[in-house]
């Protein structure tokens, strides 16, 4: 008995210094964020803040011109768009990379890791000076020399989400090409050699073939990429909101709106209820993907 | 079957220049920013651009070297770097090492909260971190910065280097322990030598957050000569008004080569723990 506590004693201490720095730099955050939630603080009230309740909840679930609940929209239309496109281009490229004969597809493959292995906000930068800038952006190098007028690329709702998604999907589809292509190179040849001896055309191939056998090696993967994408706030941040720099845009992910409440408009308290609220929902979603798979490792 | 033959030249022909054109409009923009940074001529404004820079100089990368203080910036950021990935680890091998072998009472509640934990943004915590670390002083302070990094990446590490411990076979460390090593000995000489790639798959990924993070540490840090090289880089930023962009893409080519030349030389790690280690950072 005296040895089984001993035991326990042991295994605390060495997991200790990794579970208090836990603690105090994630747990601590989440605590003080649910209670700040429950204040009025803001820059008015920085020091004098007084607790009010549920209110702050209130205001972003059920006022709707808070902005709130559209940004939830706007990001959950974010997230289903770059996903449908991640998964059509990338199936589609790595469908083509595997043609049997393509001899250079490892310098393909190479090429292609690029935007991956780039910083990725060195990266977001460049798209936003090199790609989309009025002045020197290429973009709109291009379109006077197509003759047209200069474009303001980020600074309408639309725009913003598209050149948001274009560099999103730049930057996101190098790690999902390596894991199809991984997925892919892992289907056994003869199951294809068989099919294609039995008359199979491409399509049928890849409808009874191909996506049955990567759907569960990519099914991981995909579904990290899936609360990466729902989480997203560099790109959104860095191409449209950046303090001191806005173009105009409206477009918020939940992210970048928690962002801007807390610290360009100083709403501490409003900002930690949506910064809970997001927890929320991510762990409600985490609950149901990922615990089943690695809570019981 | 020549016919045959031929169509398939042709297809083969059609998918390597689709590939070609692939790759081309895929590094427009880093090609872009190389050209306008090796080019001499302040030409950016007329229409006769092309990617091949026409008056070749490294006038805006000695700029860069020398003009700003990006010599700083590198030093302040390689040692975060260092300094956080050694602590991450430190932190991270023990604790995984317990959890992963050892059986004691809170183990699985404490494992099934860290993955829950995972699902707050680390960038959601910022305000309360902020109130946290400036009663103690550390706002403004590289010690600050360590704690939030190591803290962001603790989850993971610990994760990701547990999960690799569960796949080393016990039965050697059995075998180990019956030849009359300690526990320490165990761990040092055999447990951390298997884990090699795991281990270096988490440094890999603590070090480039680190060097990727720009937003906590242009919150914490004000005054450019303790900016990291992303905060620098934000503050070389070209926008309409301010700053030069040849500049701007010198500096932005210098600062990805590190990360460039460590993605391509560890590749094989790189990948490999994002997929194992299932929680990506």
């Amino acid at each position: 008995m005296k040895n089984r506590r001993k035991d326990t004693l042991i295994s605390y201490a060495w997991s200790g210094p990794s579970l208090i720095l836990i603690a105090l730099m994630v747990v601590f955050p989440i605590l003080y964020t649910a209670y700040i939630s429950l204040t009025n603080m803001n820059v008015y009230h920085w020091f004098d803040f007084t607790i009010i309740g549920l209110d702050n909840y209130f205001r972003a679930l059920f006022v709707f011109d808070s902005g709130f609940l559209s940004a939830l929209l706007a990001t959950t239309l974010w997230t289903v768009v770059n996903m449908i496109f991640q998964l059509v281009i990338a199936f589609t490229l790595v469908s083509l990379l595997n043609v049997r004969k393509v001899k250079l597809r490892r310098l393909y493959k190479t090429l292609l890791m690029f935007p991956w292995a780039m910083p990725g906000y060195v990266s977001i930068l460049l798209w936003k000076t090199g790609m989309f800038n009025t002045q020197f952006g290429l973009l709109n190098q291009w379109m006077e020399k197509l003759g047209h007028e200069a474009v303001r690329w980020l600074s309408s709702d639309v725009s913003a989400f598209l050149c948001c998604t274009v560099v999103n999907l730049w930057l996101a589809l190098p790690f999902m090409i390596m894991i199809m292509d991984g997925a892919m190179q892992s289907i056994d040849r003869s199951y294809f050699e068989s099919a294609v001896l039995d008359g199979a055309t491409w399509l049928e191939r890849t409808r009874y073939i191909t996506i049955p056998a990567i759907t569960p090696i990519i099914a991981p993967a995909v579904i990290i990429t899936v609360f990466t994408t729902f989480k997203q706030f560099d790109v959104v941040y860095l191409l449209t909101q950046q303090a001191g720099a806005k173009t105009g845009s409206g477009f918020h992910t939940i992210l970048t709106y928690a962002y801007e409440n807390a610290f360009i408009t100083n709403n501490y308290g409003y900002s930690s209820a949506i910064s809970m609220i997001i927890f929320i929902l991510l762990l409600v979603f985490s609950a149901r993907y990922q615990m089943r798979e690695e809570g019981d490792r | 079957m020549m016919k045959k033959r031929i169509r398939e030249g042709i297809g083969l022909t059609a998918l390597n220049i689709f590939f070609i054109v692939l790759c081309f409009v895929t590094l427009i923009p880093i090609l872009y920013a190389v050209s306008v940074s090796l080019n001499g001529q302040n030409s950016l404004l007329s229409s006769d651009f092309s990617f091949i820079p026409h008056d070749f100089t490294l006038r805006n990368y000695k700029e860069v070297l020398f003009g700003e203080n990006i010599l700083t910036w590198f030093q302040n950021t390689v040692f975060l770097a260092v300094v956080t990935v050694f602590l991450s680890l430190l932190f991270a091998v023990p604790a995984a090492y317990c959890f992963s072998r050892r059986r004691f009472p809170g183990r699985k509640m404490i494992l099934k909260c860290l993955v829950l934990l995972n699902s707050f943004p680390a960038i959601l915590s910022m305000f309360a971190i902020y109130r946290l670390l400036r009663p103690m002083g550390l706002i403004n302070h590289r010690v600050g910065l360590i704690l939030v990094y190591t803290g962001t990446m603790a989850v993971f590490s610990l994760w990701n280097t547990k999960g690799y411990f569960d796949t080393i076979p016990t039965e050697i460390e059995e075998a180990a322990r019956m030849d009359g090593a300690s526990d320490i000995q165990v761990v040092w000489k055999i447990v951390l030598p298997l884990a090699k790639p795991s281990i270096i798959t988490t440094a890999l990924q603590v070090l480039i957050y680190v060097w990727n993070e720009y937003i906590y540490a242009t919150t914490f840090m004000t005054g450019e000569s303790k900016y990291t090289l992303a905060a620098g880089l934000n503050s070389l930023q070209a926008t309409e008004m301010t700053g030069s962009w040849p500049v701007f893409a010198a500096a932005s080519i210098t600062v990805s080569i590190p990360v460039l030349i460590i993605f391509f030389l560890c590749q094989k790690y790189m990948t490999s723990g994002l997929t194992a280690g299932g929680v990506k950072g």
